[in-house]
């Protein structure tokens, strides 16, 4: 009797685990189909989508080819948005990440006059989409002459980026505990040197979050690029995709594949590269 | 107070002043002029002699009726979006937290795959594959004796691909944000439960649901808030297509403003998206109090 209730436990044990596993492998063919096809279509030679088919979601080796980024690279600017992709980003990443750290550090460390309500003010200004800002960004950025600028999408760019990664780096700091400075002040650092040289270091993570997160706005911005840039020559890879996928700029499907996975990739791995630090970071970001 | 006020100095004030002026200048003025040019007829047969109308743009939105329809369609994207990823990261962390599962490395890893890849790029693959005559989806479908459906050409399976592309960028975040707050749960507690006699759906329901329930109206709330202007799902997807079916305010928003010129209802459609998000903290915050997080 007892030994049949063993063997019943076991079954019913055995089948929970494999409905689990079954339950996520169709969870994780749904998360990497994506992922998948496109970095397979961007291997294989299509000129449209209506070449597209079932059978080629299996990988044939005499068929695949690197022909669409040969094209990608030689036969459109992609390199030019490249670059000016990464001027935007990189700045304003830079600038963005350095002022929150500043007011980061101030925040939590510091006696700010109004703390509290510029506390406020950083939360509630969080919940608005950077979308919202593009219609008068533009009349003020048009106003100053700063159209087909990089210097105007920078400055948005960084505006955008200083918030939320200020409310972060506060956040992080106001958890580790005051003792480390002030051991460092006893061994004679000041209290803004404590803050930089021992503070800092220890709040790594959620810098590193910070960057990410900064520098991935810019990169994928359509919204306010596709509004100021209007010379080509400024392009970034944002608006050069976005006119692909509306038919203003023509390109073979396979070409538009090499692109999107050209594009994305560095973004993926620098994703993986950081991943704890990333997922610590977010939930840093949401409660404290 | 007095004496904190006055302690403050020189150094902690240069600190901060950037800030201030990012603030200032790049967010609160903005604001106070997207709010204004909301009163004008800014638009393309006023572009620079544009003048002061009052509430007409507020007005002429509302008795338009077609507010009814944004709001309607808002609400559907962000509750059907909420509806679905929220449960499906709890019960992939509930799948994930079972002790002994093998492989958790890998299926944790290849979770992350739709979060790791820029959601621009990936929303656009996902248009292509969504395709009617020649999506692989559809082919897919066809494989398995499925009717082609019009996924992007039809009101309703518009949004429903809207949401459900949603769901597969989503996913990966709160099944991470679940994973981690169950693995904070102390283990004595699940071995007491399994001494009394609780099986895992009395474990969930007495154990795991309650020492969770703060994060999860937490990540509701902020779910539902971050997906009201999520602006590029409807946009790249769809482009609030067919008509109008798929246009959200602030998709609304972007096209009276930048495909119509009408840059003062546009800036009255977003004034209008903010001020329900408004209402929605204001509301959440009397349950939750979700500005404790400040102190």
């Amino acid at each position: 009797m007892k030994n049949d209730k063993g063997k019943y436990y076991r079954r019913i044990r055995m089948a929970k685990r494999i409905v689990s596993h079954l339950f996520l492998i169709l969870i994780v063919i749904f998360s990497i189909f994506p992922i998948y096809y496109v970095l397979l279509m961007s291997l294989s030679p299509l000129s449209n989508l209506s070449q597209m088919s079932v059978e080629k979601l299996i990988p044939n080796l005499t068929y695949l080819t690197t022909g669409n980024y040969a094209a990608i690279l030689y036969h459109y600017p992609f390199l030019t948005w490249l670059k000016n992709t990464l001027i935007f980003s990189a700045s304003a990443t830079f600038f963005g990440v350095l002022l929150a750290i500043s007011s980061g550090l101030a925040l939590s460390r510091m006696n700010i006059p109004l703390r509290k309500v510029i506390l406020y003010m950083m939360l509630i200004l969080s919940l608005f989409p950077f979308v919202i800002m593009v219609i008068p960004f533009y009349f003020m950025f048009s106003e100053l002459g700063l159209v087909n600028s990089y210097t105007g999408l920078i400055i948005a760019y960084s505006a955008g980026a200083v918030i939320f990664a200020s409310w972060l780096i506060k956040n992080y700091v106001e958890m580790i505990p005051k003792d480390f400075e002030e051991a460092a002040q006893i061994d004679g650092y000041t209290k803004t040197g404590a803050l930089f040289r021992v503070v800092l270091p220890i709040a790594k993570p959620v810098v590193i979050f910070a960057l990410v997160l900064s520098f991935m706005g810019p990169y994928t911005d359509y919204a306010l690029a596709g509004q100021l840039l209007t010379n080509p020559n400024m392009y970034t890879m944002a608006i050069g995709m976005y006119y692909v996928s509306q038919g203003t700029v023509s390109m073979n499907y396979g070409t538009y594949s090499a692109f999107a996975v050209l594009m994305g990739i560095p973004i993926f791995l620098l994703f993986f590269a950081f991943q704890r630090y990333l997922v610590s970071g977010f939930s840093i970001a949401m409660y404290k | 107070m007095v004496k904190k006020i006055g302690s403050w100095n020189l150094r902690s004030l240069l600190f901060i002043l950037p800030v201030i002026v990012v603030l200032i200048f790049l967010d609160f003025y903005p604001i106070a002029y997207s709010i204004y040019m909301s009163f004008t007829n800014f638009g393309e047969f006023h572009f620079f002699n544009y003048s002061f109308i009052g509430l007409e743009n507020y007005i002429r939105i509302i008795r338009s009726g077609f507010l009814w329809q944004l709001l309607w369609q808002n609400a559907i994207y962000a509750f059907g979006s909420v509806a679905l990823f929220a449960p499906l990261g709890f019960i992939i962390a509930l799948v994930m937290n079972q002790r002994g599962l093998r492989g958790k490395t890998f299926y944790r890893t290849a979770i992350l795959f739709p979060w790791a890849y820029p959601a621009f790029i990936t929303i656009l693959i996902w248009q292509g594959m969504l395709d009617y005559r020649f999506g692989i989806i559809n082919e897919l479908l066809e494989k398995i004796g499925i009717k082609p459906i019009y996924w992007l050409g039809t009101p309703g399976t518009a949004m429903l691909s809207i949401i459900l592309v949603n769901l597969w960028l989503s996913f990966p975040y709160y099944s991470y944000v679940f994973t981690s707050a169950m693995q904070s749960i102390p283990t004595e507690l699940y071995e007491a439960a399994e001494m009394d006699g609780y099986g895992p759906l009395g474990r969930l329901k007495n154990i795991i649901m309650p020492m969770l329930s703060r994060q999860i109206a937490f990540v509701v709330i902020f779910g539902f808030i971050f997906t009201w202007n999520n602006f590029y799902i409807p946009f790249l997807l769809t482009g609030g297509g067919p008509g109008t079916s798929t246009q959200i305010l602030i998709t609304y928003s972007y096209s009276s403003a930048f495909s119509y010129l009408q840059f003062g209802i546009g800036a009255a459609y977003s004034v209008i998206s903010i001020l329900v998000l408004l209402v929605v903290v204001i509301i959440a915050n009397h349950y939750s109090k979700m500005m404790t997080v400040l102190y």
